[in-house]
């Protein structure tokens, strides 16, 4: 500790010195050694050995660049002995008795002491001295003194020489030049540029030896000893007044405590462990890990592992030069702004025309770290994949050509109505047929030749006609607005009419006190005898029983009364004895037995006559039906409904629907089955008919078959209405379409 | 909840029992959220999706099994002696224990991942599959720079680096290298190592750029993991070639950054000196005279020392020894390159090729110190650059762009180099990765392979290849024996073609029969209503296409919803794929009408 200070105080001095040197000027006040220049230069004493060691190679250098002749050998010695002449003269500075030089001069003994051993004094030395006292001699080139070098950056000069000349600055190389000198000049490494003098100074071999250990942070001097074994300059042992008289306290002869207690510490830390002495021993880090035998065991205990699905190999397009089909255009990259940013392609084709162009990818790094987000964040299940031929999924039908004959064309129009055609019937014989139009009248058209045999004007929107199914009586039935008109079309041979005559008179009766369901009235407008129905709301839709006397009506708001069955022969009205449960739409009699259907918007309810008892419910599943049809046999019933769909029904099978064909893509207005070929048909606003095989066989354990045949077109839409109605003809697999286009077209095989 | 911790009244079975939301997991597991992270990255426990979301749809669910099964690992329990080491380490900066503080730090708790590794990877084929994603990782980070403020350490992207190297020279030592494609993105090689396809990227030599919104840790976690994995398989690997892991490096070779050349040198020589010892005692065993002739060459080898050329005398020992345990493949990617010599240029993406050209038996030299041979070698059949032009040419090899070599691999055959000549523009490079027929669209250049490949393969073997391909027409073979295989191929593919335009026309002429039946009725109908004969003339012509329609839709309406729906699905992901091949060809016709234009 006590060494410390007195460095310290030394240090001090030494500051204090430098202003005294700096007063001092030029002239070398005390002493006029070179040594008090060093300690100016430096800030410390020791630093200044070091800088005095620097200095003087420094000098060795500037005083072999003078001569460059002499080898590099004979400089390193000359600067050896620069360093013993130092020496040597701060030991003769020593006499001068200052705390400061005595310290030093010390510490040059040691150092002479050390170099005695090696070398002596020799003639050479002396003129080493020589030199290294004419240091203030060389001065530096550059006279400007010590300010900012740039304020002379633009000059031509670096300052005036005694005789007041400009100090000319050297020329500047050429870049070129100086490159391809230094390339030649094998000591190039060497040669540093002295900005300040603008000269070139090459160094030597001991100065970069010098500058090697400066920068390794040792002494320059090989020879020097940081650390040397302290010498007190004062010797307290005979001296009368020591600082302190007081005797050595006791606690220098005690063991520490503290130190026990410290070593206490270790001893037990050493003990339990903590401290381990031995470093652990390294054990090679990799291993053979799975061993050498293939069928090891799996994992066992827990989830099965998913694997995570490999990342997508690149295709054409993300090679650094894809073929040129590969590259958007410029409007098609402009496009993609226009895109949502999901639907946005992420990857755009681009092409280099060689590999060293090829920059590197931005997204390298993200792609990566999405690619690591993936695997521990997202969901992780086994889906399983389809593979399958789309064909397959279609079902294996009967060809169509097999199931022939069916409506394919287009045969005939019957044009002539001026509103959409709403309604077409068949004559039971198939040589008539009757359309009821909205313009307010209803047509009778030969089917065979398109002619039209007669014209009725009925004054209302015609809804519904309908042929009266036996062949000898040929009354058509109309529905127009709230009547219902029976009129006899005058076909049929003489006897017919005799009876039809007959049939078509109503008697008033007198018997006016009870409101009736509906009035029978005498029609005498027409050509032929008719009867009007009257209901006290608008009817929709007629039915006529096979027998031909029966014939039933849907008023859709009569609630009630909405579905009523007439009778010709007796002019008996009735209404069914049953709750509807909704609105009715349309009703059918059944083809053989006394069953009747009622169809309400969502289901259709089945009531036996006779009995009077709902036989069956038949849910559809529907939102709207539209139109109902049974087939001959009666056991099968087709639903069209208001959402394009058709719905086939097993009566024998159950409440629900066989099957439900989405054919439509709009409300389906009718559906109808054909009297003896296995067909039925659907037409609908879109402005298309379909027409299916629809097979029933006999054998109960065979379901029935139904094969989508034929797409009839030719219908326009008009007013968003398309095809309104569609009937089978009695005998020949021929459909007749009725259009709101006011047409009328027959589809032929 | 799991079982012994259920409280009376919670669900015992079902989605609520069996799932857990993220929260609830760290909560169970009592760690914070990103060593829960950390540790569902180590153990390889991912989210499962439960049939019903309990608690709500925006939650992460884990199988509860999952998360039990990463609560007894003792990693769990060596995370938070960690923690508790930091918390120490901490207090005894903040009481200034320096003593403490010092002994420590020594003691810092470690963990290994290999018992880890096993319970994933159960089977060495398990761990090859799940390689690609860790081998992709690794050759980024080699790539990259180290970053103190995200904490990627130099130390870590030099052992990347050291893998990654290891890894390629056990590829190109075995020749299991199968594909190699240069994208945008990087380079991808593909390599089959025991029956599993191993794709990995490799970014391209430049300077990557670290991005800032990118959560290192996590990539780290991942990186740690992959990096033990990937050198735990080059060990096995290593191991099955009977050379040391870790290899030991030259020294010098390593300061001239060519790790790789070192590697594969490591490799050779240490395989040639176990050879011996351990090829022969198998020999023995099977083959007799195998053994003698393996014993006479390597007594050969012994006499000229290893200094002077350690390629082909590796080669001599391989064909001694491994002839028969080779597959077909490698065998043939091995020969691909052989008897040739490359050297490349300063420009070229060295690493890469150094990997590609060995690894298809080719031997290569570069322009640096180190390097096996000089630029003046005559023997240098190949030399690789990548400049418009070339200075000085030596006329006795070729000079040709890397990308032939890359096209060659993919081809498995030696092109022709007229395309790929200094300062042209080389013919496109196409992905090896992508069937073209599935696509649907052969690029020109694959087609043009293709006949190559058929030429290349006919002058091995003639007869059994084009018998086997032409089975339909035996005796105009037999008639023309000679004939080449590929112009064989063509007429074959001629003759489908025909066969296809013959149905098509019939089908064309079926409908149109059909049309005509239509129109011929409308004719009659004209004949009797004139009013409809204005709108029937036009119909027919779009009719066709109705009627091809209706019976391609006719069937679609006896489906049941579920099927129709399928295949109204698969319907448009057809289209999409059209489309996009539709595009292709359009902007092909584009191309080619405006090269011609401008030829004009």
């Amino acid at each position: 500790m006590k060494k410390h200070e007195e460095e310290e105080k030394v240090y001090e001095e030494g500051a204090r010195s430098y202003p005294e040197a700096l007063n001092g000027g030029g002239s070398p006040v005390d002493s006029g050694s070179d040594y008090e220049d060093y300690s100016d230069d430096g800030d410390s004493e020791d630093y200044g050995s070091w800088e005095e060691d620097a200095e003087s190679g420094e000098e060795g250098a500037t005083g072999s660049g003078s001569d460059q002749d002499e080898s590099e050998d004979g400089n390193s010695e000359e600067f050896e002995l620069s360093e013993e002449t130092q020496s040597g003269e701060s030991d003769s500075q020593e006499h001068k008795g200052s705390v400061k030089t005595n310290n030093k001069g010390k510490l040059s003994n040691d150092h002479a002491q050390i170099d005695d051993g090696e070398s002596e004094i020799s003639e050479s030395d002396r003129r080493a001295e020589e030199s290294d006292s004419s240091e203030d001699e060389v001065p530096s080139r550059n006279t400007i003194g010590d300010v900012p070098l740039e304020w002379y950056r633009d000059e031509g000069h670096i300052g005036y020489d005694v005789k007041g000349k400009k100090i000319k600055k050297k020329e500047r190389q050429d870049k070129l030049d100086a490159f391809l000198a230094s390339a030649d000049d094998s000591k190039n490494w060497r040669k540093i540029h002295d900005e300040y003098n603008d000269e070139v100074v090459e160094l030597t071999k001991d100065e970069t030896r010098l500058i090697r250990r400066l920068l390794k942070g040792k002494a320059p001097h090989s020879g020097f000893d940081p650390y040397p074994d302290y010498v007190d300059f004062f010797k307290w042992d005979d001296a009368k007044h020591p600082l302190s008289n007081a005797p050595e306290p006791k606690r220098r002869f005690i063991p520490s405590k503290w130190e026990a207690k410290k070593v206490a510490k270790y001893v037990r830390a050493l003990r339990e462990g903590l401290i381990k002495l031995d470093k652990p021993k390294e054990e090679p880090r990799f291993y053979n890990l799975w061993g050498d035998d293939p069928n090891s065991k799996d994992r066992a205990g827990h989830l099965a592992y998913i694997p995570a699905p490999k990342p997508k190999l690149p295709g054409h397009e993300e090679s650094y030069n894809p073929s040129l089909e590969y590259i958007p255009t410029q409007e098609e990259i402009n496009s993609y702004q226009l895109m949502y940013e999901e639907d946005r392609p992420k990857f755009i084709p681009r092409r280099y025309t060689s590999l060293k162009s090829v920059p590197a990818y931005e997204n390298a790094v993200n792609d990566s770290f999405e690619r690591c987000m993936d695997l521990y964040m997202s969901y992780r299940a086994w889906k399983k994949r389809l593979n399958i031929d789309p064909e397959s999924l279609k079902p294996k039908l009967p060809s169509r050509k097999d199931l022939k004959p069916y409506p394919v064309t287009c045969y005939l129009e019957y044009r002539g109505h001026e509103g959409a055609v709403v309604s077409i019937s068949t004559e039971a014989s198939g040589q008539w047929i009757a359309s009821g139009s909205a313009d307010g009248t209803v047509r009778i058209w030969e089917v065979e030749t398109g002619r039209c045999r007669g014209v009725w004007t009925i004054g209302e929107p015609v809804l519904c006609v309908s042929w009266n199914p036996l062949s000898e009586l040929p009354i058509l039935a109309i529905a127009a607005g709230q009547d219902v008109l029976l009129i006899n079309t005058g076909m049929g041979n003489e006897e017919d009419q005799e009876k039809i005559k007959e049939l078509l008179q109503v008697e008033i009766s007198g018997t006016a006190d009870e409101q009736p369901l509906v009035s029978w009235l005498q029609d005498d407008r027409h050509k032929h005898e008719a009867i009007i129905l009257r209901h006290f709301k608008t009817v929709t839709s007629v039915e006529w029983h096979r027998k031909g006397d029966y014939l039933s009506t849907v008023t859709p708001a009569g609630e009630s009364r909405a579905i009523l069955i007439h009778q010709l022969s007796k002019k008996i009205t009735q209404k069914i004895p049953f709750k509807l449960h909704g609105l009715p739409v349309s009703s059918v009699f059944h083809p053989s037995r006394s069953i009747f259907f009622v169809s309400t918007k969502k289901n259709i309810r089945v009531y036996d006559l006779l009995k009077h008892k709902l036989i069956k419910k038949l849910e559809t599943g529907l939102r709207e039906v539209s139109s109902i049809a049974i087939h001959p046999q009666g056991d099968n019933v087709i639903v069209g409904s208001r959402e394009g769909k058709l719905c086939w029904f097993d009566m024998d099978l159950s409440s629900q629907p066989y099957k439900t064909l989405q054919c439509h893509s709009k409300d389906i207005t009718n559906v109808a089955f054909h009297r003896s070929y296995p067909l039925f048909a659907s037409c609908s606003d879109d402005c298309t008919a379909y027409v299916f095989h629809g097979m029933v066989y006999s054998d109960f354990n065979q379901n029935p078959l139904i094969v989508p045949l034929e797409i009839l077109r030719g219908h326009v839409n008009s007013n968003g209405r398309g095809v309104l109605d569609c009937k089978f003809h009695p005998r020949q697999p021929w459909l007749f379409t009725a259009g709101a286009d006011s047409v009328v077209r027959l589809y032929c095989h | 909840m799991p079982k012994h911790y259920r409280p009376p009244g919670k669900k015992k079975e079902g989605n609520v029992a069996k799932y857990v939301t993220r929260s609830q997991a760290v909560k169970l597991l009592q760690v914070n959220l990103s060593t829960f992270r950390r540790l569902c990255i180590l153990k390889g426990v991912f989210p499962r999706e439960p049939k019903k979301k309990v608690k709500g749809n925006h939650h992460t669910y884990y199988h509860l099994k999952d998360i039990m099964f990463v609560k007894h690992d003792p990693l769990l329990e060596k995370f938070r002696e960690m923690r508790t080491y930091d918390k120490k380490l901490k207090k005894a900066v903040a009481k200034k224990n320096k003593d403490l503080y010092e002994r420590l730090r020594t003691r810092k708790p470690t963990y290994t991942l290999d018992r880890l590794i096993l319970e994933r990877y159960p089977k060495f084929a398990d761990a090859l599959r799940d390689l690609d994603d860790c081998l992709s990782m690794v050759h980024l980070f080699a790539a990259l720079p180290a970053l103190e403020r995200e904490n990627i350490e130099v130390k870590r992207i030099h052992n990347c680096r050291k893998l990654s190297h290891e890894w390629q020279a056990y590829i190109a030592r075995t020749h299991k290298l199968r594909k190699v494609f240069i994208s945008v993105k990087g380079i991808y090689y593909q390599a089959e190592v025991e029956g599993q396809k191993i794709t990995w990227l490799t970014p391209h030599a430049l300077q990557q750029v670290l991005p800032d919104d990118v959560d290192y840790n996590v990539m780290l976690t991942f990186l740690e993991f992959y990096e033990t994995l990937v050198a735990f398989v080059n060990f096995k690997l290593y191991h099955s070639i009977s050379v040391k892991y870790p290899p030991i490096l030259d020294p010098q070779l390593e300061a001239l950054a060519e790790e790789l050349y070192a590697l594969s040198r490591y490799l050779d020589a240490n395989t040639r000196s176990s050879r011996p010892s351990g090829s022969n005692q198998v020999e023995s065993q099977e083959n007799e005279k195998q053994h003698d002739e393996s014993d006479l060459r390597l007594a050969q080898l012994q006499h000229q020392l290893p200094h002077n050329e350690p390629g082909a005398l590796m080669h001599l020992v391989e064909d001694a020894a491994g002839e028969d345990e080779e597959d077909e493949d490698t065998k043939e990617c091995e020969n691909l390159f052989k008897d040739m010599k490359f050297f490349l240029g300063r420009e070229v993406p060295r690493e890469s090729l150094l990997f590609v050209i060995p690894a298809f038996g080719g031997i290569v030299s570069w322009e640096r110190d180190g390097a096996p041979f000089r630029e003046a070698d005559q023997s240098i059949t190949h030399q690789i650059v990548d400049r418009p032009t070339q200075g000085h040419i030596f006329l006795s090899r070729e000079y040709v762009q890397p990308q032939w070599i890359y096209d060659c691999v993919n081809a498995r055959i030696i092109l022709p180099t007229e395309g790929y000549l200094v300062g042209r523009v080389p013919p496109p490079h196409l992905s090896p990765f992508v069937d073209n027929e599935a696509e649907g669209y052969v690029p020109d250049y694959a087609e043009t392979i293709k006949h190559l490949q058929a030429a290349a393969s006919n002058e091995v073997l003639p007869m059994p290849g084009t018998v086997k391909e032409d089975l339909e027409d035996p005796q105009r073979l037999l008639v023309e024996g000679i004939i080449d295989r590929a112009e064989a191929n063509e007429a074959a593919e001629k003759k489908r073609k025909m066969a296809t335009l013959e149905k098509q026309y019939h089908d064309e002429l079926k409908l149109e029969l059909e049309g005509a039946q239509y129109s011929s009725s409308m004719i009659n109908q004209n004949m009797e209503s004139n009013a409809a004969s204005g709108e029937a003339r036009e119909k027919p012509v779009p009719d066709l296409q109705q009627i091809a329609d209706d019976s391609a839709n006719m069937s679609k309406i006896v489906m049941s919803r579920k099927k129709r729906r399928l295949l109204e699905a698969m319907e448009i992901g057809k289209k999409r794929k059209q489309a996009n091949v539709d595009l292709l060809k359009e902007r092909k016709k584009k191309s080619e009408a405006g090269q011609s234009s401008k030829e004009k």
